[in-house]
């Protein structure tokens, strides 16, 4: 059996949902990184006391998640549907192969490792 | 091979002494028996092997001395406890003869299970320091002898140590203080762990270990000799230290009895055992918070001598600077004196009197101070016998003079150590210590207070530029006090069970307020902050781009300074949780949610007008009226947007009220009162054209700086313009009389009895250079989609005398109505925000352009 990995770039404010609803479809691992960037939506520029202040890179989640080849149609779905509003910002998800995975607890090796 | 591999007796000996040890644990909880006994067994051990190799002829009798060190030599072997061993042998030609022989005492020490290392060293490398390994030399200060040549360890004590200790002992005791300063930093310097490590954290076993080597080679350096009785500290201490130690070897015994190995960290589950065992408290089962107040106490004594011996160091370089320093510190201040950094009560300090006694700690917040273990054991016991009460009503200009210093947090945790905050704020004992239990704060809930108002002070002197937008705001803040009060008070109802804590502590917080008398208005900005102080973590969760969370953030918090101090109330409370909590993306996303919800708050301030009857909020801050003033108030605030509301206390609306009721008899009230550094003066006038050009003119042509201006005006065109000046020559401090003068000649302006020009001719002396330091450029900007009624400009300016008045000036000419306006300085900077209308609607756009140009022309043809 073969893995995936899902890199999804989204709101922060989606984070609470996304993990609510992963956990819903029996998701339970995954590393949250806080991550700054931008797609095409560009930054984002508030003039506070004259200065510009311009947010060119925007504060978003970044979440990684390894799955089972079975489980990633289901995961991304659930990511998408939880976080499309429709609008410029909403995020993207990355798919990749993963050769192979290793629990350092114990050794274990494959999609059991996971 | 070992010798004793075939000797069961020996082993069984030590196990069944093991075993009596744990029971006898189990049943007298006594750590330092278990600790001693456990020596006694191991050098039962040791000497049966010892006897064996010399029956077996495998080593002379006399080659070597074998002697314990570190925790072994002290007889304090817990009962995970690594062993260590010295062979000392006469000289070098001994040492390679007979070496590996005594290595199989060391096996088989190995094969009953002990975990020992053994060094081998001759007398003269005993004497011979080696900064790389300096734990050996500390570990022969510990020295014990067990077996072997008595003179062989006799010279090393008598002749090799003390030489080692004259030629290097300045390097040793750095080395030593280093290396356990490096080890408190580690613990983020504080006892106060949701989970302490009862060995390497401060306060812990080693802590009480340092301070025993340092007061032993103190002592030798000062004596030249060994002291006698064995005891380093003046009776007093040594008994409160016998006590906290006792309690520490206990803990420790039971956390290795319970972990099954040398594991010293004291985890939730830990506590509640050792608190239902009732572990160094004479085996009383107690309520776990409870009994961690007392792990705490203890470790706070160990950690106090710990640190005040290090303190005590000689610096290896005195400099300068640090010379004066303390020479300053001493001459300074007649009645505390300093001795290095730590506070001294010379004799008599009137303990029993709150004003001298709060002294001491505003001394300590406004200067990097500690208090001595003397001064604070004086404190401690004058504590009980103060009456508490007394002290409520003048408790809160010291508490504010504390709060607001540079080392508040310091003040506040030194208070805390003698029961001073407690007895002051009662409410503040119930968290005294707590330990709440989540996956994300790590220390208790009293150290998480005090490292909040740590965190904000030391804002002051951030590098990184994401700090240092917060500390700019930190310092325009007019009652930081009041901020600092917040965080002090934000979680003291975390203790009460039930109730979620953010009402718990409102609740407390309320009493606290109540009893230091803080005026009404500054209660309710406290209250707020607490009751909100989870709010803006909470919109941070949100999306933060979105103007509807703006907005309804914008509507909590009302008031640009109320932002600002919530602002910084997350800021601080967030970085407290622990070391990793505030990351510079949650600065940025905290720093974005400010901006946004601050040009918010000038953006919209005429959408929510009060429209005849008060909503509930603000009825209860009237309450007490009676039914007919109630009416007019309601008459009179009618029409003013919610901002005025925010803006002002209900005293000073209800003096507005006042004076609009006299305008029938005097069409322009005047009123001057100093505020805070300031002189305020409030206008209540019908509006009419050139209104607010005239005020500021005026102000100008006395030579005032007006650094804040609020205009307001209601339905029935009242107006109620408020200017906050700074007295920059001193007129209206030194002359009363000009007092009067001022106000008729503002009065007579604004009727027009007096033309603004002649005014200013006529005071003309005024003008004089004026200097910036910083150069800001002028910024005109126009916008009409904020607000629904009015067309919005903000001027970015140099601040300079008379720049209201030119851009008020500007405004009138072209016949725009100032609604609303908003002036702020910040530095150099001016900040002002005008509300403009044109026949009760915004200004066309062929207006706005000529505003803008107009503006510009003036501001920049000016630019000194």
């Amino acid at each position: 059996m073969s893995m995936t990995k899902v890199e999804a770039i989204i709101q922060p404010s989606k984070l609470e949902p996304v993990k609510e609803a992963l956990l819903e479809i029996g998701v339970e691992g995954m590393t949250i990184l806080e991550v700054r960037g931008h797609g095409r939506q560009k930054g984002h520029t508030e003039i506070y006391r004259g200065r510009e202040y311009t947010v060119d890179l925007l504060p978003k989640i970044k979440l990684e998640l390894v799955l089972a080849d079975e489980m990633v149609d289901r995961a991304v779905q659930t990511i998408v549907s939880v976080t499309r509003t429709g609008r410029i910002g909403d995020g993207k998800i990355f798919l990749s192969r993963i050769d192979d995975a290793i629990r350092i607890r114990n050794d274990e090796r494959g999609v059991t490792a996971l | 091979m070992s010798v004793l591999s075939s000797s069961s007796e020996v082993r069984e000996t030590y196990e069944d002494g093991l075993a009596r040890l744990r029971k006898e644990f189990e049943a007298s909880g006594s750590g330092t028996a278990v600790v001693h006994g456990r020596s006694q067994l191991v050098d039962q051990v040791i000497r049966r092997c010892y006897e064996h190799l010399v029956e077996q002829g495998a080593v002379p009798s006399n080659c070597v001395a074998i002697v314990a060190l570190g925790g072994y030599g002290r007889r304090a072997l817990f009962p995970h406890s690594d062993v260590d061993l010295l062979f000392l042998f006469k000289d070098s030609r001994e040492e390679a003869t007979h070496k590996d022989a005594l290595s199989r005492v060391y096996l088989d020490l190995w094969d009953l299970k002990i975990r020992a290392s053994a060094t081998a060293r001759t007398v003269a490398e005993c004497g011979r320091f080696d900064p790389e390994n300096m734990e050996f030399t500390v570990s022969t200060l510990d020295s014990r002898f067990l077996l072997g040549d008595t003179e062989l360890f006799e010279r090393v004590r008598t002749k090799t140590l003390p030489g080692l200790l004259r030629k290097s002992g300045g390097t040793l005791l750095t080395s030593v203080a280093e290396s356990a300063r490096s080890r408190h930093h580690k613990f983020a310097n504080t006892i106060y762990h949701l989970e302490p490590n009862v060995k390497e954290g401060p306060g812990g076993v080693r802590d009480y270990n340092l301070a025993c080597w340092l007061a032993l080679v103190s002592y030798f350096r000062r004596a030249q000799s060994w002291p006698e009785n064995g005891s380093l500290f003046e009776p007093r201490l040594q008994s409160e230290l016998d006590s906290a130690v006792e309690f520490l070897f206990s803990l420790r015994s039971f956390l290795h009895y319970r972990n099954g190995r040398d594991d010293n960290l004291l985890s939730w589950e830990a506590q509640d055992a050792a608190a239902a065992n009732g572990i160094g408290v004479r085996r009383q089962a107690m309520d776990t918070a409870q009994w961690m107040r007392s792990y705490f106490r203890h470790a706070r004594l160990v950690a106090g001598v710990a640190i005040q011996l290090l303190e005590e160091l000689p610096p290896r370089k005195a400099s300068f600077k640090t010379t004066l320093g303390r020479w300053r510190a001493r001459k300074s201040n007649g009645d505390l004196s300093i001795v290095a950094g730590a506070i001294v009560l010379p004799k008599g300090y009137p303990t029993s009197e709150y004003p001298s006694l709060l002294n001491v700690f505003v001394r300590m917040a406004r200067q990097e101070l500690r208090l001595g273990i003397d001064a604070q054991r004086a404190i401690t016991q004058a504590i009980p016998q103060l009456d508490a009460s007394k002290a409520a009503q003048s408790l809160w200009p010291y508490l504010r003079r504390i709060l607001i210093s540079r080392h508040a947090a310091d003040a506040l945790r030194a208070m805390r150590d003698c029961g001073l905050l407690d007895a002051l704020i009662p409410e503040f004992k119930l968290i005294d210590a707590l330990v709440i239990r989540d996956f994300f704060h790590r220390y208790t809930v009293d150290e998480h207070s005090f490292l909040t108002i740590e965190t904000l002070h030391a804002l002051r002197a951030a590098t990184a530029e994401w700090k240092k937008r917060f500390a700019e705001i930190l310092g325009e803040l007019e009652r930081p006090e009041l901020l600092f009060l917040s965080l002090l008070l934000h979680d003291v109802g975390k203790a009460i069970e039930g109730e979620d804590h953010v009402t718990a502590s409102l609740t407390s917080a309320r009493e606290v307020l109540t009893r230091l008398g803080l005026p009404p208005e500054e209660g309710e900005t406290v209250e707020f902050l607490i009751q909100n102080h989870l709010e803006m973590s909470a919109v941070m969760r949100r999306d933060v781009f979105e103007a509807k969370v703006v907005g309804a953030l914008a509507e909590r918090v009302g008031t640009p300074e109320m932002l600002k101090m919530l602002t910084l109330l997350t800021y601080g409370d967030i970085s407290s949780v622990n070391p990793e909590a505030m990351t510079e993306w949650k600065a940025e996303n905290l720093w974005h949610v400010y901006v946004a919800t601050s040009n918010f708050l000038n953006r919209h301030v005429d959408e929510e007008r009060v429209h005849g009857t008060l909503d509930r909020q603000s009825l209860t801050r009237f309450g007490t009226l009676p039914s007919l003033l109630m009416r007019d108030l309601e008459g009179f605030i009618d029409g003013l947007p919610q901002r005025y509301l925010r803006t002002y206390g209900s005293e000073q609306v209800l003096k507005h009220l006042e004076l609009a009721s006299r305008l029938w008899q005097q069409p322009v009230q005047v009123v001057l009162a100093p505020h805070r550094n300031l002189y305020e003066l409030t206008v209540v006038t019908r509006d009419k054209p050139f209104l607010f050009a005239a005020l500021a003119g005026a102000l100008s042509a006395w030579g005032m700086e007006i650094v804040k201006a609020n205009a307001f005006s209601n339905s029935k065109g009242t107006v109620i313009d408020c200017f906050y000046f700074k007295d920059r020559f001193r007129t209206l401090d030194l002359n009363p009389s000009e007092h009067e003068r001022i106000k008729k000649d503002i009065s007579e302006v604004v009727r027009g009895d007096r033309s603004l020009e002649h005014l200013i001719r006529a005071r003309s002396g005024f003008k004089s250079m004026h200097r910036a330091r910083v150069k800001i450029e002028t910024k005109v900007t126009i916008d009409d989609e904020s607000s629904a009624h009015s067309t919005l400009l903000e001027v970015i300016a140099q601040d300079r005398p008379g720049l209201l008045y030119r851009m008020a000036e500007v405004l009138a000419e072209l016949k725009c109505n100032i609604e609303i306006a908003l002036i702020d300085t910040e530095g150099e900077m001016a900040l002002d925000v005008f509300y403009l209308t044109l026949n009760g609607g915004k200004l066309p756009q062929a207006l706005q352009d000529s505003v803008r140009e107009a503006l510009q022309e003036k501001l920049n043809g000016t630019n000194q």
